[in-house]
């Protein structure tokens, strides 16, 4: 066993893990965090994807022994207690899941793709999701709230940039 | 933006309960232990390591399985074949006895107190094999001599099933002037819903009640099994269902680690828990489709279709397990004659067995096969007899007088008007600019060919007699309904809700669904057959006007009128003179005390099975050089009947459409010629992915059926019962272009290109 100590969703941590156990299976066995899902075991369905110091991994690729002193983020602190993020809100309101077990991964994937390319075209939105797989929805929902996120999260910035603006006048 | 549905929040913030999600204090883990020969005698099983590594409980084999009197899983419906005889069933055990018939069987389970070392101790449980000849396909167990995987059925027959009138199709063919003859594969898949099979069984030695946490389909189904399984009383076991990552057909009943994992709670007395690894499903959950289809039309001289056959082999794997000897015979059958007027029809399948994992029902289970197998017969008759596939299709589709319809097999397709939703789908499609299209894609030295598909598919009627429903309000003004068919992303929280929001004029927040409650003692169907919004949306219906009968008095006394002069609308009790009213919120709260509410009521309503159809519309580009086919356009008119959430119907059409999809264009099931799997993994089994389908408009056109209180139509499995041929007659129409003949799915860039050079013009 090992002891390792990380930041998730803003609380610190610290846990003894085998040196085999997966940074996913420590988050749900250890932390309770059961949002982060397990879909296949050979990183191929996205289901389990986190952000891990500020990058989407995902986190049945990494070992709980290398998260030591990292700063994660799981589905369970993307939302600002009662105000989701307008990519959680999005999913819901174009209606960009079904059964919802590939959501969580859905929408880290998506948090990472617009925090890097924050007007992504329709081609950069299918390759951002490309590590990830929804058997229900057909991903045409999926794409158009990625986008509705997008709109959303534009918007806030500009009014945000708008208020610091009069701040300074 | 407002959340769409109720079920969205959870799912949406990690915080929804799926079965890997519980623990229990006290909870061991099993790991299987599966066959890695695809047909062998056990000589011997020696688990003496396994047994003995620290922290291992117990190490089950056949033995105890047998000793314990459990049964094997379900094997189906006795179907009656073509000369009156039963279907021969072999059941798969829990554990394989003597003998192992397909790559995945379940030979032995470890339990241990950790996952870890249960998998450790699993790959430590030493199974000693003679290896049997194996069967790898349907055409190899139907060769003289070939191996028999079970001794009572000879030539691996499990069943030679007909419907229809052989002598007049045969009378037809003879006279016809035209014929057309087309062999077709829809091969074998799976269905893969992204949670893995997983199950948590608690046994309460003190009560006596086993509880088993697991998704399902339906909490009756899965239990009713179970009990038959391990020989408790049904009314012992206790399913605990949340959320449900996926179902597909696949959940409707136990697999063997149920099973194992009672036997293990009640020996052990501790909580198991089991959750399936990924690789572990490709070999050990149930496969779906695996059909081969011949079909031949008879055209007379006016291009009417004057007789269809079909000779469908079917493949089994290597046991009978639940619907799979129902897909290649009753589903095949009942809509064979597709969308057109046919006078004489007959089809005869045989159900073989093969060394693979068994078939059970996925997405369709057999009507999307069907209609993917009329579709493309009728473009390829089309194509042979120079007729425009479309006019073909108009001068034979049934017409709108003629509904109540008839087939020549025996289904009555009660109500639709396919003509108006084909021409509706061409519309939508701009069918008539096509060859613009095709002109503009050929300058850029693509290939784009379109395909059109028609679908009539019977939705289910459902196994149990009737849905029955209940709800329970509180002095709150909460109401939660009951029912027993279980969600797996369809909806059912958001939809119930409105159906009865809408009834009762009460807002959807205020209510909630519970799927199973074994409190209410409600029975009914599970969600299977596309069926769930029509059967048990109904028996809601017929709960909002119970609900309201039941509250007239207590309004009466409310507003001191006499009850007779009572009427309700928009939520308010009223009298006659609509000067006093009362809303039905208020009187919820009023009437509320310590006993049950009296509004509090059952309803319940028997469903046949009703006839969604449509016409989808696809277009596809071909990369010659590549192989690369994508999809650029399509369009899909479905009538679905009364529709009662628009969003939530789209989103079942999107998401058929991208599984057919799938089959057609990325996923395949493949074995060796020695029946080992090869795609076990999703590096090998190459699901959809964002960017497959990249648009799709749809439309309805709405026939409402009188066979339910909604007049709606089943919605589930329509997606890929369309997309299918669509996408494939597209497909066929690019070979056209260019001189090769058809391919049978998945056209995957390899296949295509391969394809184009074996057969080039």
């Amino acid at each position: 066993m090992t002891n390792v100590a990380f930041t998730v969703n803003g609380d610190s941590v610290q846990i003894d893990v085998e040196d085999r156990t997966l940074l996913v299976d420590a988050l749900r066995d250890k932390l309770q965090l059961t949002g982060t899902h397990v879909g296949c075991d050979t990183s191929q369905c996205g289901c389990c994807t986190i952000r891990l110091n500020s990058q989407a991994v995902k986190s049945c690729t990494v070992l709980a022994v290398q998260a030591q002193g990292a700063e994660i983020t799981t589905i369970e602190g993307v939302a600002d207690d009662d105000q989701l993020h307008p990519v959680q809100a999005a999913f819901s309101a174009c209606h960009g899941l079904q059964c919802g077990y590939c959501t969580p991964g859905m929408i880290m994937a998506t948090i990472e793709l617009l925090s890097t390319n924050p007007h992504p075209t329709d081609q950069e939105i299918r390759e951002g999701l490309s590590g990830n797989l929804c058997r229900c929805t057909g991903y045409l929902n999926i794409e158009s709230a990625v986008r509705a996120a997008q709109t959303e999260m534009a918007a806030s910035h500009r009014n945000e940039g708008l208020i610091s603006t009069g701040q300074k006048s | 933006m407002t959340l769409l549905r109720h079920e969205d929040r959870r799912l949406i913030t990690g915080s929804g309960k799926f079965t890997a999600d519980w623990n229990l204090e006290g909870q061991i883990h099993a790991s299987i232990v599966r066959s890695d020969r695809a047909h062998a005698e056990i000589m011997s099983i020696d688990i003496e390591v396994a047994r003995s590594v620290a922290g291992v409980v117990a190490v089950y084999t056949a033995a105890d399985v047998t000793a314990s009197g459990f049964s094997p899983i379900p094997a189906g419906p006795d179907i009656v074949g073509a000369h009156g005889e039963v279907i021969i069933k072999n059941a798969m055990p829990l554990l394989a006895i003597d003998r192992v018939r397909f790559v995945g069987q379940a030979v032995a389970m470890v339990v241990a107190i950790s996952e870890d070392i249960a998998h450790d101790a699993a790959e430590l449980v030493e199974v000693d094999y003679r290896e049997l000849a194996p069967i790898a396909s349907t055409e190899q167990a139907l060769t003289q001599n070939a191996e028999q995987l079970h001794i009572n059925a000879s030539s691996n027959l499990s069943l030679v099933y007909e419907s229809g009138d052989s002598k007049k199709v045969e009378q037809a063919f003879a006279t016809a002037d035209r014929t057309t003859t087309l062999t077709m594969e829809s091969q074998r898949l799976c269905g893969a819903p992204l949670e893995p099979r997983a199950a948590l069984v608690d046994y309460n030695a003190t009560t006596d009640v086993t509880t088993v946490y697991t998704p399902t389909q339906g909490l009756l189904g899965m239990r009713a099994a179970l009990a038959g399984i391990t020989g408790l009383q049904a009314s012992d076991i206790e399913i605990v269902t949340e959320d449900v990552g996926g179902s597909f057909g696949l959940r409707g009943g136990p697999g063997s680690e149920h099973g194992l994992l009672v036997l293990a709670a009640q020996q052990l007395k501790r909580p198991v828990k089991w959750v399936a690894r990924r690789s572990e499903l490709f070999i050990g959950e149930w496969h779906g489709r695996a059909l081969t289809l011949t079909g031949s039309v008879a055209l007379d001289k006016d291009d009417q279709i004057t007789a269809l056959r079909f000779d469908d082999t079917v493949d089994l794997g290597a046991y009978n397990c639940y619907f799979g000897g129902f897909i290649g015979t009753n589903n095949l059958s009942v809509t064979m004659g597709g969308a057109y007027q046919i006078p004489a029809l007959y089809m005869q399948s045989t159900l073989v067995y093969t060394n693979k994992v068994p078939v059970t029902a996925y997405r369709g289970a057999g009507r999307p096969d069907i209609a993917f197998a009329i579709e493309r017969l009728i473009d390829q008759a089309a194509a042979e007899h120079q007729l425009d596939a479309v006019e073909f299709r108009k001068k034979n589709l049934i017409s709108k007088e003629a509904f109540p319809y008839m087939t020549a097999n025996g289904t009555e397709y009660d109500c639709g008007d396919f003509s108006a939703v084909l021409d509706k789908a061409l519309d939508l499609a701009n069918y008539s600019s096509f060859s613009e299209r095709r002109k503009a894609a050929s300058l850029q030295r693509k290939i784009r060919g379109i395909g059109v598909g028609y679908y009539v598919e019977k939705s289910g009627a459902g196994g149990a007699p009737k849905d029955q429903v209940s709800c329970k309000f509180s002095g709150d003004g909460t109401l939660t309904l009951f029912a027993v068919t279980g969600p797996s992303g369809q909806g059912h929280e958001t939809s119930f809700a409105q159906i009865v929001g809408e009834g009762l004029g009460i807002s959807v927040s205020q209510i909630s669904y519970q799927a199973g409650d074994a409190k209410q003692q409600l029975i009914g169907n599970g969600t299977g057959g596309s069926r769930s919004l029509y059967g048990v949306g109904s028996a809601f219906k017929l709960l909002i006007a119970a609900v309201i009968e039941k509250a007239k008095p207590y309004a009466a006394v409310a507003l001191s009128v006499d009850v007779d002069d009572i009427a309700f609308d928009g939520g308010r009790f009223h009298d006659r003179s609509a000067t006093n009213s009362i809303h039905l919120n208020e009187l919820v709260s009023q009437v509320a005390g310590e006993e049950e509410h009296p509004f509090n009521v059952t309803a319940e309503t028997t469903t046949g099975a009703n006839y969604p159809n449509g016409c989808h519309v696809a277009e596809c580009e071909l990369d010659p050089d590549t192989g690369v086919v994508e999809i650029v356009a399509y369009a899909a008119v479905d009538d679905l009947g009364n529709v009662i959430n628009p969003e939530l119907v789209r989103g079942q059409v999107h998401g058929g459409v991208v599984q057919g999809a799938g089959q057609a264009f990325t996923e395949a099931v493949v074995y060796d010629d020695q029946a080992q799997l090869l795609s076990g993994s999703f590096l090998d089994y190459a699901m959809p992915r964002a960017g497959l389908v990249q648009s799709m408009v749809t439309d309805t056109h709405a026939v409402p059926t009188a066979l339910n209180e909604l007049g709606s139509k089943g919605v589930g499995e329509s997606g890929c019962s369309g997309s299918l041929p669509a996408l494939s007659n597209a497909m066929m129409d690019i070979l056209r272009q260019l001189g090769a003949g058809p391919m049978d799915m998945p056209y995957t860039p390899y296949r295509v290109w391969q394809h184009l050079q074996d057969n080039k013009a």
